[in-house]
């Protein structure tokens, strides 16, 4: 059995020179965190989290009894082959999220993902994305106005209802799209921004509407 | 001389037994702290029953005794009152139903544990998950859903919405809406 790609966790081809240095992980206030636990927390909930699994995420969010589903969405990114162009198309997003069709998910934990895909992939996503939520659905995502990234998403454990633990898994960087509030809801149709933070590191928090 | 009948028990003295390690299905807390080793699920016990590393099954297993998968099993896996452990060498494509099901190895297809689910480091599955508690170790491999069941009632099903812009939290920080 080998349906897990050994390319899973490396970096995508443009993202340069990749070193093996890993910065020790940072603890930052979440308030688009607290404020989705609040949604959480109200009943069961479908969620989809398209950041590689975390034990601990899994663990924290098993107390709100929800339905968890884990596609690592960058994972997925740098294992397509070679001939499938430098960008992933509308098919590309929808073989990735062939999930049964009645799935529909309340909240989407996408991350810091938004920075590591090109403006046209992202618009791409968004399509898929309305597809597969109910209107009032809550997409959580982090953009970065630092002129760098790193070369790799980071990986987020919650802390707590408050707290994200940003882990850098790679020394190097990228530079970073620095999306503007009204480009994320000019590319991500259907979805307007519910709540968004400005946090002290350098990164806006967004907590998007399905509308 | 008075004889008094006394309430305590005979005075014995039994052998120390460790205390059990609980399998607790309660809520988990929070903390991603990793867990001690008080409450962490037994990994094996010598008398489990074992399907060795030759060994390949086409069918459906049930039973009434703990076990271990160090082979290949294809079909269902039935145990839902002991713990089923599928080891490093252990490569299952079937349903697996245990209390608390340990995957090591490699699983394609549902899980089902009654109590806990546990998914370690060289593990790896492809299929969903039900379980109340649920543990992912880090380096661990999966694709698909992880179903847990809510530890009480959460309220019920008034406007998200409305609910949202009632209790909307105080920011502290800058707010920028697009």
């Amino acid at each position: 059995m080998s349906w897990f790609s050994s390319r899973g966790s490396g970096p995508r081809k443009e993202q340069g020179r990749v070193q093996t240095e890993v910065v020790e992980p940072d603890v930052h206030r979440s308030l688009a965190l607290a404020a989705l636990c609040e949604e959480i927390r109200r009943r069961k909930l479908q969620v989809l989290d398209l950041g590689s699994a975390v034990g601990s995420n899994v663990e924290f969010l098993s107390q709100y009894g929800c339905k968890l589903f884990i596609e690592d969405l960058y994972a997925a990114l740098s294992s397509r082959a070679p001939g499938e162009g430098e960008l992933a198309g509308p098919n590309f997003f929808a073989e990735f999220l062939s999930l049964p069709e009645d799935t529909r998910f309340d909240v989407v934990l996408a991350w810091d993902l938004f920075d590591y895909l090109q403006r046209k992939e992202l618009a791409a996503f968004s399509e898929q994305l309305r597809n597969l939520t109910n209107r009032g659905a809550l997409i959580f995502a982090l953009v970065s106005y630092h002129k760098t990234i790193p070369a790799q998403p980071y990986r987020f454990r919650i802390k707590d209802e408050q707290h994200l633990i940003y882990e850098r898994r790679t020394g190097a960087d990228r530079p970073s799209p620095r999306l503007a509030p009204a480009e994320v809801t000019g590319l991500l149709k259907g979805f307007r921004v519910d709540r968004s933070f400005l946090l002290k590191h350098g990164i806006q928090e967004y907590l998007l509407v399905r509308e | 001389m008075v004889w008094k009948k006394s309430d305590d028990p005979p005075t014995q003295h039994p052998e120390p037994t460790p205390a059990p390690r609980p399998m607790t299905a309660s809520a988990p807390t929070p903390s991603p702290a990793p867990m001690s080793a008080a409450n962490e699920p037994p990994r094996r016990s010598s008398t489990n029953a074992t399907i060795g590393p030759s060994i390949f099954i086409k069918g459906d297993l049930s039973g009434e005794e703990d076990l271990v998968i160090e082979g290949r099993v294809e079909g269902k896996v039935d145990l839902k009152q002991n713990n089923v452990t599928i080891g490093k060498n252990g490569r299952v494509r079937a349903d697996v139903f245990g209390k608390v099901v340990i995957i090591e190895g490699e699983v394609d297809g549902n899980v089902f544990a009654r109590e806990q689910a546990i998914l370690r480091q060289a593990g790896a599955i492809r299929g969903n998950i039900t379980a109340p508690r649920v543990m992912l170790e880090d380096g661990s491999r999966f694709k698909g859903s992880i179903d847990m069941e809510a530890p009480k009632e959460t309220g019920g099903n008034a406007s998200r919405h409305s609910d949202r812009e009632a209790n909307r939290p105080e920011a502290t920080g800058v707010k920028a809406t697009a």
